[in-house]
């Protein structure tokens, strides 16, 4: 497990987010990378009942890459505070659904091609939201460094070489605090948390970073 | 190809396994309790019985919290939640245990109660809190494990928490003994075993179904 970094890669306009993949496919394969299965990553949220006092939200998260845990970040004001646990930890939360209901009509998914190019792995996300569309995110990790601090400028270059100078890459908000700290997979949801509650706010297609 | 299928959604692999019945969420239970005077005797019977003789019994030292999430509507009884932290391997995840309703069945053998046991890293206390969990009591608890099959067996004795650094004080003069298995649902051969195990301790500790709504209504200190 390395130093992942999750970004958005804007949707031209009159193009399709298939276009989008199928276009950074091919530069990755012309770079020499190869496919190694698919992946996914989702993210159900739960509110708290309005009796309960200020609402707060549960998010449980789970990706294919840590296929036995289950993430989960709890979103009260201004603090988010993380468990990680055992797949159970979702029977937990359909125990308590007399008090934290889910919104499924809010479920987001990233899925689609996990490549692997030399100590880069890059998984080309489609982001659909109770199935519709909602944009693409591109993960990229770099796997022999645990330190977003130390390789943050390699990510970034390779970023950029990936999408082309039209894309901005920006270290993600996640990130600004723990650029010293070994990297965990928590980050990772953090960033894709991130994300997802801005494709939840934007309506249609997320054009913007 | 199945290495380049899309892989299952948690949910969908969760719910087969509820399907294949799979999941161990059923908590069969007999407790009791021995004198500390006499609890040597019952080690020493239990040594005997149990499967781990030659590693000798496992000894655990772990602090529990328990905490009650009420339905702010209360139409439903409110939910138990556990968290245990081993005290004597401080790196292990917390323990984060559900306890729903004992289901009252007279003719049970044992006590039966819908039990999820989930494995937990991270601020599980914060998130706990801030979930609208709050703590009822804690306790230490600090004693032998023994195995016998799918049966596991504890004798332990219960402490207080200490407030300062002073040594921690016993809750009583005596051992809680537990005998519990954790199956899928539907598996009430079980609680026969349990009890014709329980009789055999019979002469030293008497493991019995406890009524968890007549000890509800008297006051916890």
């Amino acid at each position: 497990m390395g130093v992942t970094i999750l970004q958005q890669y804007p949707v031209p306009e009159n193009k399709t987010g298939t276009f989008v993949i199928d276009l950074l496919t091919k530069r990755l394969l012309a770079l020499g990378a190869t496919q190694q299965g698919q992946f996914l990553v989702d993210c159900e949220s739960y509110l708290s009942l309005p009796q309960m006092g200020p609402t707060k939200t549960v998010h449980v998260l789970h990706n294919s890459e840590q296929p036995a845990s289950v993430f989960s970040i709890l979103e009260s004001g201004s603090k988010n505070i993380h468990v990680v646990a055992d797949s159970l930890f979702d029977l937990l939360m359909m125990k308590l659904s007399n008090i934290y209901t889910s919104k499924k009509q809010t479920k987001m998914e990233s899925k689609g091609t996990r490549l692997e190019l030399g100590d880069f792995c890059v998984k080309l996300g489609s982001v659909t939201m109770n199935q519709s569309f909602k944009g693409v995110l591109i993960e990229v990790e770099y796997r022999p460094c645990v330190m977003a601090n130390a390789v943050w400028g390699l990510l970034r270059e390779f970023l950029q070489g990936l999408l082309g100078p039209s894309v901005p890459v920006q270290p993600p908000q996640h990130f600004l605090s723990r650029m010293n700290e070994i990297y965990t997979p928590i980050d990772t949801i953090y960033q894709y948390l991130e994300h997802f509650s801005a494709f939840r706010k934007s309506t249609g297609l997320r054009s913007a970073v | 190809m199945a290495a380049n299928a899309p892989p299952m959604t948690a949910t969908d692999s969760l719910s087969q396994a509820v399907k294949a019945n799979i999941i161990h969420n059923q908590e069969y239970l007999l407790q009791g309790s021995v004198l500390d005077s006499a609890v040597e005797v019952l080690l020493h019977r239990l040594r005997g019985l149990c499967d781990n003789v030659d590693a000798g019994p496992e000894t655990f030292d772990d602090q529990e919290v328990c905490f009650i999430l009420r339905d702010p509507n209360q139409q439903a009884l409110p939910s138990m939640l556990r968290v245990r932290k081993a005290l004597d391997a401080r790196d292990m995840p917390y323990q984060l245990r559900y306890i729903g309703q004992a289901d009252g069945e007279k003719n049970r053998p044992t006590v039966l109660r819908s039990v999820l046991d989930i494995a937990c890293s991270g601020m599980l206390f914060e998130f706990l809190n801030e979930l609208g969990c709050r703590i009822e009591y804690e306790y230490s608890v600090k004693g032998y494990m023994f195995r016998k099959g799918r049966m596991k067996i504890t004798v332990a004795k219960v402490f207080k928490i200490p407030q300062s650094s002073m040594a921690p004080e016993p809750i009583s003069q005596s051992y809680l003994v537990e005998l519990s298995v954790l199956a899928p649902t539907g598996q009430d051969a079980i609680g026969e075993d349990m009890r014709a195990f329980a009789d055999q301790l019979r002469p030293l500790v008497q493991l019995d179904k406890i009524d968890y709504k007549r000890l509800s209504h008297m006051a916890v200190t």
